[in-house]
């Protein structure tokens, strides 16, 4: 335990967590990711909590132990899609911040473990309504340029992302969207919502309570940027990080190499060893970075789909899989006909048979979908009633509204996740021609489904992984906002998730999750299939490589064998 | 043939400014502003604009201004040799079109030194005897490779000598510098599809050469059958392949767009690709006039050579 390791201050709700834990109402783990959440140390979290880590770091570091058998040297070679580097704060590709997160760090970071530490934040603290927050910046942390990390760049940073000249989706996350104001169709960030306390402290003020602050800001488009900065990146990449950008290619390589001094001195990089000289990231599209693995010219890739399962077994490498909440949604929009009518919406969940995908796409892997997008990982699950197939009471419904010879949808597929979305939609087309719906999959590029995705009637969308979900529901389900792509409605539902947001009880949030589950899965406004697992492969000679459920980059304490 | 080339030249700049202008039109739309915002900032970052920072977005990348404006701007930067620049790619558009076309130029080099001999040689042969097994066989040969699509080649390729038997890489992006070894699937794709149809039209020209009255009067003098092909009859065979052949060419710039994505190959065609997906309208832009150049020159060049080697023919 260093000094930094106790917090002035323990929040009340750390200690209402811990009765919840002690009464056995919280897991233990749960326990330690509110009380990480909350600005306790995740060290003090886990002996609070009695459990070893399960992700061991380093005191006051972020980071993994060091390997005493590590070597050190060596250039670590990556297959992923090589894109630009313009402005972090706008990224829309977890690949762009791969790219970006040797260079650029954060102010938090999740591990694998889902326990949100401090990055360039030292600690936090959250008053007890959760609506003021102070952060207590990393002190000794140098730029590339020799600059010294302070308030000011976190300042900068906060004001850029809520300037609506920035365009960056950040304003779209809970806590960005307490500390603007909309005037005019211009959003804005309320004056006086950063406050600078000293040159290590900011105060942020939020108007209402958010718990999500920590793992907000390690969203891929929050890493922090130097004050000084420009777009694009790539023309004067200054970072925190113990990595530099030697060379980008965009759709060739993009080369890192470790920094060796900052404005002329020396440069010490804040977070300890580091054990590779470079990074290699060659530009491949998803469909090919495991058969250029197979070349042996990779040490490791971005990602491969369930359908190169069987070659990647074949091959001589670490299959790393991870269970996540990524999902897909075929989602109809209830302002468009036909399914403006519920009877339809209705008829098209009931046909479907959410069970056999998880079997059929992903040969028994990942979990099945309930359609209101909460899945069994996120701590708030509540299990409801098992949906059961009901061909005859989906052709009654349709008879009803008016469709007694069945009727004919199409549904708009950008497999912008891979070919299985494509697959997905085909067993959904077999299933609802038993109720008399004839489905036509219309198959765009994934550009193009991106133009379409928010306004199309019927169309198939892939939703990213989030640690809660009243995240991911407060994203896409709430009345009016942005990413509410089923065009979905409800004051009881936004009431509804409104109180299990504000509870901190697990138990109780379950319970509450309850309604809200059940509103979204009877309002059958998307037929949501399954929870896909992610898998990526390394070779035998990388060590100490993360799997990480949003396939975020982090190589600080990888290192190769010779 | 001075008047014919002058002629072909004003044709092809007449082309030019006419395909640029539409593409300037179709890339005016609202929607594909769209397109090059959404894959700059997501979906997901569109969807959370508002209309005024959308507008705010449009202004930066001064994809505002009218069309005929941004035309005429380009216009006057291509005849100073600059060829603007690259949204996706944050690059200036000239050096990288240039980089690519040698890239592809490598592959084409390379399909037609084994493509050539390879068609004419199958050609010949079996259009000397019309008819016999050999020209049955070939015929057969040439008919199947042409029918399979590059795509299914590549992949067969690809599973038997790269991952099978792990002879040759499975890709060819380059990764460590320029690597022999990865040229050999994509030509071998290339040539494998184009080969058949050159030796087809091969065959027809000779199996014509050789019904014809002089062959017969030199084969009933006594000539030596060998020197009778040599001298007398690939001469005359030769002309229609050659004007084919050239116009390969032009074929395989666009042809090429398949192979080059499959095996991951850094050449005009990916970019071409990339630069449509995105909505790259420089790229765009800069890759047609290319392709008109090529598609406008191979015709000349097949043209003229045509002249030259058949005395029948007179343009003027």
């Amino acid at each position: 335990m260093t000094s930094n390791d106790t917090p002035r201050r323990i929040h009340p709700k750390v200690h209402e967590a811990r009765d919840l834990m002690n009464r056995g109402r919280m897991s233990r783990r749960e326990f330690v990711r509110i009380a990480a959440l909350l600005g306790l140390s995740a060290g003090a979290a886990y002996s609070m909590a009695g459990l070893t880590p399960a992700f061991a770091t380093q005191p006051g570091l972020p980071f993994p132990q060091d390997d005493s058998n590590a070597k050190e040297g060596g250039i670590l070679r990556v297959g992923m899609q090589v894109q630009r580097m313009d402005d972090p704060a706008t990224y829309s590709w977890v690949e762009m911040s791969n790219q970006t997160r040797h260079i650029l760090e954060y102010l938090t970071f999740t591990t694998p473990d889902n326990v949100t530490r401090p990055m360039l934040a030292e600690s936090w603290e959250a008053s007890d309504d959760l609506k003021t927050w102070t952060f207590r910046l990393r002190q000794g942390v140098v730029w590339h340029n020799g600059d010294t990390f302070n308030a000011d760049d976190v300042i900068f940073n906060f004001e850029r992302w809520m300037n609506a000249e920035t365009a960056s989706s950040n304003i779209g996350l809970s806590t960005f969207a307490a500390m603007v104001e909309e005037k005019d169709g211009v959003k804005s960030m309320i004056p006086g919502s950063i406050e600078r306390l000293d040159d290590y402290t900011v105060r942020l003020h939020l108007t209402k309570p958010v718990l999500s602050v920590a793992e907000d800001l390690y969203n891929y488009p929050t890493a922090i940027v130097h004050r000084s900065f420009k777009p694009p990146f790539s023309d004067n990449p200054i970072g925190t990080g113990p990595f530099t950008l030697s060379e980008l290619r965009v759709g060739e390589r993009c080369i890192l190499k470790r920094v060796k001094e900052a404005g002329g001195k020396p440069f010490t990089y804040w977070g300890g060893k580091v054990y590779l000289d470079e990074i290699h990231y060659y530009n491949f599209d998803e469909d090919n970075q495991l058969t250029e693995f197979a070349s042996g010219n990779l040490d490791t890739i971005y990602e491969f789909g369930i359908e190169q399962y069987p070659l990647a077994e074949a091959l001589d490498g670490n299959i790393i899989e991870a269970r996540t909440a990524q999902t897909v949604c075929a989602r109809m929009r209830v302002t468009e006909k036909p399914f403006d009518d519920i009877r339809v919406r209705k008829a098209v969940v009931m046909a479907c048979d959410n069970s056999v995908y998880k079997d059929l796409v992903f040969q028994g892997r990942g979990d099945i979908g309930e359609n209101h997008h909460v899945s069994p990982i996120h701590p708030e699950y509540y299990r409801l009633p098992e949906l059961k197939r009901d061909v005859e009471g989906a052709k009654a419904l349709l008879a009803e509204a008016g469709y007694p010879d069945g009727i004919e949808l199409t549904i708009d597929c950008g497999n912008t996740d891979g070919p299985w979305h494509q697959t997905v939609c085909e067993i959904m087309r077999d299933q609802l021609k038993d109720a008399g719906i004839r489905l036509n999959i219309n198959v765009i590029p994934a550009s193009r489904y991106w133009e379409i995705w928010d306004t199309t009637p019927f169309g198939i969308t892939a939703w990213t992984h989030r640690p809660l979900g009243t995240m991911v529901l407060s994203l896409g389900y709430r009345s009016n906002v942005p990413w509410n792509e089923s065009a979905f409605s409800d004051p009881e539902f936004d009431k509804a998730l409104d109180e299990a947001e504000a509870t901190l009880d697990v138990e109780e949030r379950r319970e509450k999750m309850a309604k809200v589950e059940k509103i979204l899965q009877d309002a059958a406004v998307m037929i949501q299939p399954i929870w896909r697992p992610v898998f990526t492969i390394t070779t035998k000679r990388v060590h100490g490589f993360p799997a990480h459920p949003t396939q975020y980059h982090q190589f600080n304490k990888v290192w190769l064998d010779s | 043939m001075l008047k014919l080339l002058v002629r072909r030249l004003g044709q092809m700049l007449l082309i030019m400014a006419v395909v640029s202008l539409v593409l300037f039109v179709v890339f005016d739309s609202p929607e594909f502003k769209k397109q090059i915002a959404v894959n700059e900032l997501g979906g997901f970052g569109v969807r959370a604009l508002t209309e005024e920072a959308y507008n705010n977005w449009l202004e930066q990348k001064g994809l505002n201004v009218p069309f005929h404006e941004r035309y005429i701007d380009w216009l006057g930067n291509i005849l100073r040799g600059d060829f603007g620049f690259s949204f996706e790619k944050n690059t200036a558009v000239g050096p990288l079109l240039a980089e690519r076309l040698i890239n592809t130029g490598i592959l084409a080099f390379w399909v037609f030194a084994l493509m050539i001999p390879l068609a004419l040689g199958t050609g010949v042969l079996a259009g000397m005897k019309e008819g016999s097994l050999q020209d049955r066989a070939f015929s057969f040969i040439s008919v199947f490779t042409t029918s399979i699509p590059e795509i299914a080649t590549a992949i067969f390729l690809t599973v038997i000598f790269a991952l099978g038997l792990g002879w040759l890489p499975t890709k060819s992006a380059m990764t460590q510098g320029f690597d022999w070894r990865q040229l050999v699937l994509p030509v071998a794709t290339l040539v494998i599809y184009d080969f058949g149809y050159v030796a087809r039209m091969t065959r027809a020209s000779m199996a014509e050469v050789m019904t014809s009255q002089y062959i017969r009067t030199a084969i009933l003098k006594g000539i030596p059958y060998s020197r009778v092909i040599l001298r007398h009859a690939l001469r005359n065979a030769l002309i229609a392949p050659f004007t084919v052949i050239v116009l390969q060419l032009n074929w395989l710039l666009s042809g090429v767009v398949v192979v080059e994505v499959f095996f991951q190959y850094n050449g005009f065609g990916k970019l071409l690709l990339d630069a449509a997906l995105f909505g790259d309208i420089y790229v765009i832009q800069a890759a047609t006039l290319a392709a008109v150049f090529v598609a406008v020159a191979s015709q000349i060049i097949s043209d003229v050579g045509y002249t030259l080697l058949n005395p029948r023919i007179r343009f003027g």
